[in-house]
């Protein structure tokens, strides 16, 4: 059978649609794969264009077999592997831009344009956000609208609203299947196969080491880190230390996460109230979770350490949502064992020698570890500056740098140092690294934790108190903890400094209410999971027992919903239509014949109405008025759709006595 | 293949059946519709774009791939929609001389919305496009080349669409009993018809050579050269062409047994031409051929008769 399309396959028109779909859709790949993919990519089309344009020679097949050697090999090069998101999606595109470059069949104008359908999935693997999925839904409206000027046929090019009209209505009339599929199609746990490496790339947040530098780049970010939402009071700002990775391990400049460890347990004493919270975190593809200092259970799938880090199973390359108990007042570890006391005290005395003599006299002359610490704490208050931008360190003893000349620091340089000169003194001390504080959106009484809201601080530990929370850097800037890093440091970015100048906090509100509605995409859209379909299935009353289960009722609902929409659509053309005017008259007729004043099936109108007038002189005005609507609609130029609503209004409201 | 079995299953369900009476109503029953090749595909990436979104929790590749289905199956109504309701009359099928082209003409009326890109096609033929409107019905003309003279028969026809999206290819059959003649190709080599007559009516003017000059007349375009007044044109006037009047009274019999050729065929040619001929010099004339005479006459109607008659000889007479 043949292509089924007349002439002109390859219409100029319709190629130079196809060709502007395809920009549209390939343009947010521009900025995340490398510069010449971009290139080549606006290359091959621009060339494609003046083909179909000045109705020019195709490229010769030779050219184009050696054109896509080139970009596999070039994809090659860049990445050293063909497979994986970047690799993949860059080949995709480079892919596409070649089969546009020798489309010559309508079977290969086809391909193209399902070819468009897969780079718009490759846009969500980079992302999903609301305006990126608004965006992709314009290009499948692109698409499709190509695609039907493309099955339009007869010779004429059809016109802008030929092309977007019906593949808005297919589009429109395609959405409430598509949402009993979204909803009911069973949800499954994981990957069907093995993610290339870089599925998840650039998820920014913290690392497994901190090295004097590394958090106050993550400070200029605003990205949300996680959002919580408080069940009952919210605990005081300058309590809301968020604990991620504890680093133990510490080589001069560098403090590590410890690569192995033992389980935690929560049996630890405690106060009698929890705070009870859900934390929604954002992808950061490391196997920490958050919560407040100290977590009180373990959320499902995670696993808690003795440094009361949460670990989750899996790494977190999604979007999750946990629920918590913290306790804020608590007594942890009393006992310290040999081993963890040794990692707690160790450290390279080869480097920063003036730092770890500090920590030793101050041990010699101080009574106890408390007073150590107090000492530090003074020391750190009297002299030092709190700045995002400190001075670089660059020798190999960056502590004793920082110490004795710049002493101008950010809350690593004040972690660091201090759990430093604690260790020197003798006094078991680690890094916690994580989040302090957040920013409360009014609007949802959600907390949003950025990534700006980094931090890092030292636990001690004292004999009979066990670990004990020191962050030095509040002692610098008392504000930085109370008040959050704005308050700090002043605004950051653009956006805070509009928001600073914004009197009525006209911006301030906005921003909150995106961001409210961005935490319910991220809850019911994007983070719409197994779990989460099973909990808002059974809120709806279903019983969602296993995938089977699942598959019934999303038959049941899909052919229901199906047939509303197909029974909508065929119930419009039914032959037999009947003519409004039509309808509204014998309603009238019956009311008449209800009322003792039958019209004779031979009686016109007219005739009949002169009855009524004789027989009802009350309503007399109303029949005349209906009477000539009805002969203006059938016999006359007809009827307005206004007046026809005005007609079937007067003969809803006819009552003959 | 797959056009195969779908011409197979199509022609096990529409068995050859007897014309149908116009017009024609395409209801729900007489349409079918199956996915075509791109329908196929598109199921091929759909199932694609499901396995990434699944491998990836992608939901908004979730909402994509579920979208583009729902959109497929919303389009298969559409492109039934299409066709649904559609009413088919037999439109004007010309005759015309064997080596030409036929234009089977069918009308098509959509009384309630428009139809986009609806196709028909004979078997083995180009489809031939047309949108059709509330504004008015549409005429199809599917050209068939007609080889030999005789009847020729338009046969079963498929009306077809694929509109909005290619994905379904939604089609039924028809067939008015369309027919169109073909006239015998007249021999432009056999000249003017033999000036006798079997009829008895000798004083008959003879035609050949030595017409009367009548008037001159405005060049038509196909006038042969001989026929233009090369004098005039001299003159500087336009171009012209002379009009031989002859004799209105004399009847010409063109007679099967003074055409000579060397087979049936090449004689129905060769008074084809001569009727052509005859009929454009004015003059009265007959046919008469084995088992069919008809009687002297003059004018665009008897000429059709003449070479209807021609065109059918042998055939079975018209039903």
């Amino acid at each position: 059978m043949s292509g089924g399309l007349p002439n002109a396959a390859l219409d100029v028109r319709n190629v130079l649609w196809l060709l502007a779909s395809m920009a549209f859709v390939v343009a947010p790949h521009a900025a995340r794969l490398p510069p010449w993919v971009g290139a080549f990519f606006a290359a091959m089309l621009a060339w494609r264009g003046w083909i179909a344009w000045r109705a020019g020679r195709h490229a010769p097949r030779a050219l184009v077999l050696l054109l896509t050697a080139g970009a596999v090999a070039a994809t090659f090069v860049s990445y050293g592997r063909i497979m994986g998101r970047d690799a993949g999606t860059t080949l995709l595109v480079l892919m596409a831009a070649l089969k546009l470059l020798e489309m010559k069949t309508s079977r290969e104008v086809v391909l193209s344009i399902h070819l468009g359908f897969v780079l718009v999935m490759t846009n969500f693997l980079y992302s999903q956000s609301i305006p990126m999925g608004f965006y992709m839904l314009a290009c499948v409206w692109l698409f499709v609208a190509t695609l039907v000027g493309y099955h339009r046929g007869t010779g004429r090019a059809p016109t802008l609203r030929e092309r977007f009209v019906p593949s808005g209505m297919l589009l429109a009339q395609a959405v409430p299947l598509m949402l009993v599929f979204f909803i009911l199609f069973p949800r499954m746990q994981g990957p069907l196969w093995a993610l290339p490496q870089d599925a998840h790339a650039g998820l920014s947040g913290l690392s497994e080491s901190m090295t004097p530098g590394n958090i106050s780049t993550l400070i200029q970010s605003e990205a949300v880190a996680f959002r919580v939402q408080f069940d009952g009071d919210i605990p005081p700002y300058g309590a809301l230390y968020w604990r991620g990775p504890v680093l133990w391990n510490f080589d001069g400049r560098t403090w590590r996460m410890p690569e192995f460890t033992i389980a935690g347990s929560l049996d630890y004493a405690r106060a009698e109230r929890p705070v009870r919270y859900a934390v929604t975190v954002e992808p950061h593809g490391k196997h920490w979770l958050f919560s407040l200092d100290v977590p009180g259970e373990v959320p499902r799938g995670a696993g808690l350490r003795h440094d009361l880090q949460l670990r989750a199973i899996r790494p977190v390359d999604a979007r999750r949502r946990y629920d918590m108990v913290s306790y804020l007042d608590y007594r942890y570890g009393l006992h310290l064992p040999a081993a963890f006391r040794r990692m707690a005290l160790a450290f390279d005395d080869r480097h920063n020698p003036r730092t770890i003599a500090l920590g030793r006299r101050w041990a010699a002359e101080s009574a106890g570890p408390v007073e150590v610490v107090n000492r530090a704490l003074a020391y750190f208050n009297a002299r030092f500056t709190y700045t995002l931008e400190p001075p670089l360190l660059s020798s190999d003893d960056p502590y004793d740098e920082f110490l004795f000349d710049t002493r101008r620091g950010f809350c690593e340089h004040y972690a660091g140092s201090f759990a430093l000169i604690m260790r020197a003194a003798g006094i078991p001390a680690r890094i916690v690294t994580g989040y302090q504080g957040g920013e409360m959106n009014p609007l949802n009484h959600e907390l949003i934790v950025r990534q700006a809201d980094a931090h890092a601080w030292v636990e001690v530990w004292l004999e009979g108190r066990g670990w004990v929370r020191v962050d030095p850097t509040s002692v610098v800037s008392p504000t930085r903890i109370d008040g959050g890093i704005n308050a700090a440091l002043g605004p950051i970015g653009v956006i805070p400094t509009l928001i600073a100048a914004d009197r009525l906090h006209v911006l301030a509100n906005l921003r909150y209410a995106w961001d409210a509605l961005n935490s319910q995409w991220n809850q019911w859209v994007l983070g719409y999971n197994v779990d989460r379909q099973r909990q808002f299935l059974e809120s709806l009353g279903l019983a969602v027992g296993d995938w089977k289960r699942l598959g019934l009722w999303l038959a049941v609902a899909s052919v229901a919903v199906g047939g509303l929409v197909g029974l909508g659509l065929v119930l419009r053309d039914l032959p037999g239509r009947r003519d409004p005017a039509v309808v509204a008259w014998e309603r009238y007729c019956a009311k008449l014949a209800a009322a003792g004043l039958a019209r004779q099936p031979w009686e016109g109108p007219l005739d009949f109405l002169a009855r009524v007038e004789a027989a009802h002189p009350a309503v007399a005005d109303e029949a005349r008025g209906i009477t000539a609507d009805y002969v203006q609609a059938r016999y006359g130029a007809g009827l307005g759709r206004g007046a026809l609503r005005a007609l079937q209004a007067r003969v809803r409201r006819f009552r003959p006595a | 293949m797959l056009a195969d079995i779908r011409q197979s299953v199509a022609d096990w369900i529409f068995r050859a059946r007897a014309p149908e009476p116009p017009p024609v109503t395409l209801v729900q029953r007489r349409i079918f519709i199956l996915p075509t090749r791109q329908g196929y595909l598109f199921a091929a990436v759909l199932l694609v774009l499901l396995l990434g979104s699944i491998n990836y929790a992608l939901s908004l590749g979730f909402v994509l791939t579920f979208l583009l289905a729902a959109m497929g199956s919303v389009a298969m109504l559409h492109t039934w929609r299409n066709l649904a309701h559609l009413k088919l009359r037999p439109g004007r099928c010309d005759p015309v001389f064997a080596g030409d082209t036929v234009q089977f003409r069918v009308v098509l009326e959509a009384p309630a919305r428009e139809r986009f890109a609806v196709a028909i096609r004979r078997r083995g033929d180009d489809p031939v496009f047309a949108d059709v409107g509330p504004a008015g019905p549409a005429v199809v003309a599917l050209p068939v080349a007609a080889t030999r003279r005789g009847r020729l028969r338009c046969g079963r026809l498929e009306i077809f669409t694929r509109y909005p999206v290619g994905l379904f290819h939604a089609w039924s059959y028809f067939d008015f009993g369309l027919a169109a003649i073909v006239y015998p190709r007249p021999d432009p080599a056999a000249g003017l018809p033999p000036n006798q007559s079997r009829a008895g009516d000798d004083e008959g003017i003879p035609v050949a050579g030595d017409e009367d000059f009548a008037f001159l007349r405005a060049y038509r375009p196909g006038d042969p050269p001989r026929q233009i007044a090369w004098k005039a044109l001299a003159r500087g006037d336009d171009l012209l062409s002379k009009e031989f009047q002859a004799s209105a009274s004399a009847e010409l019999w063109l007679d099967w047994l003074d055409a000579r050729a060397p087979d049936p065929e090449s004689r129905l040619s060769v008074l084809a031409h001569w009727v052509l001929e005859t009929e454009r010099l004015g003059q009265s004339y007959g046919l008469r051929l084995p088992g069919a005479v008809i009687a002297p006459g003059r004018g665009e109607a008897h000429r059709a008769r003449c070479l209807e008659a021609l065109a059918l000889h042998g055939e079975e007479s018209a039903p």
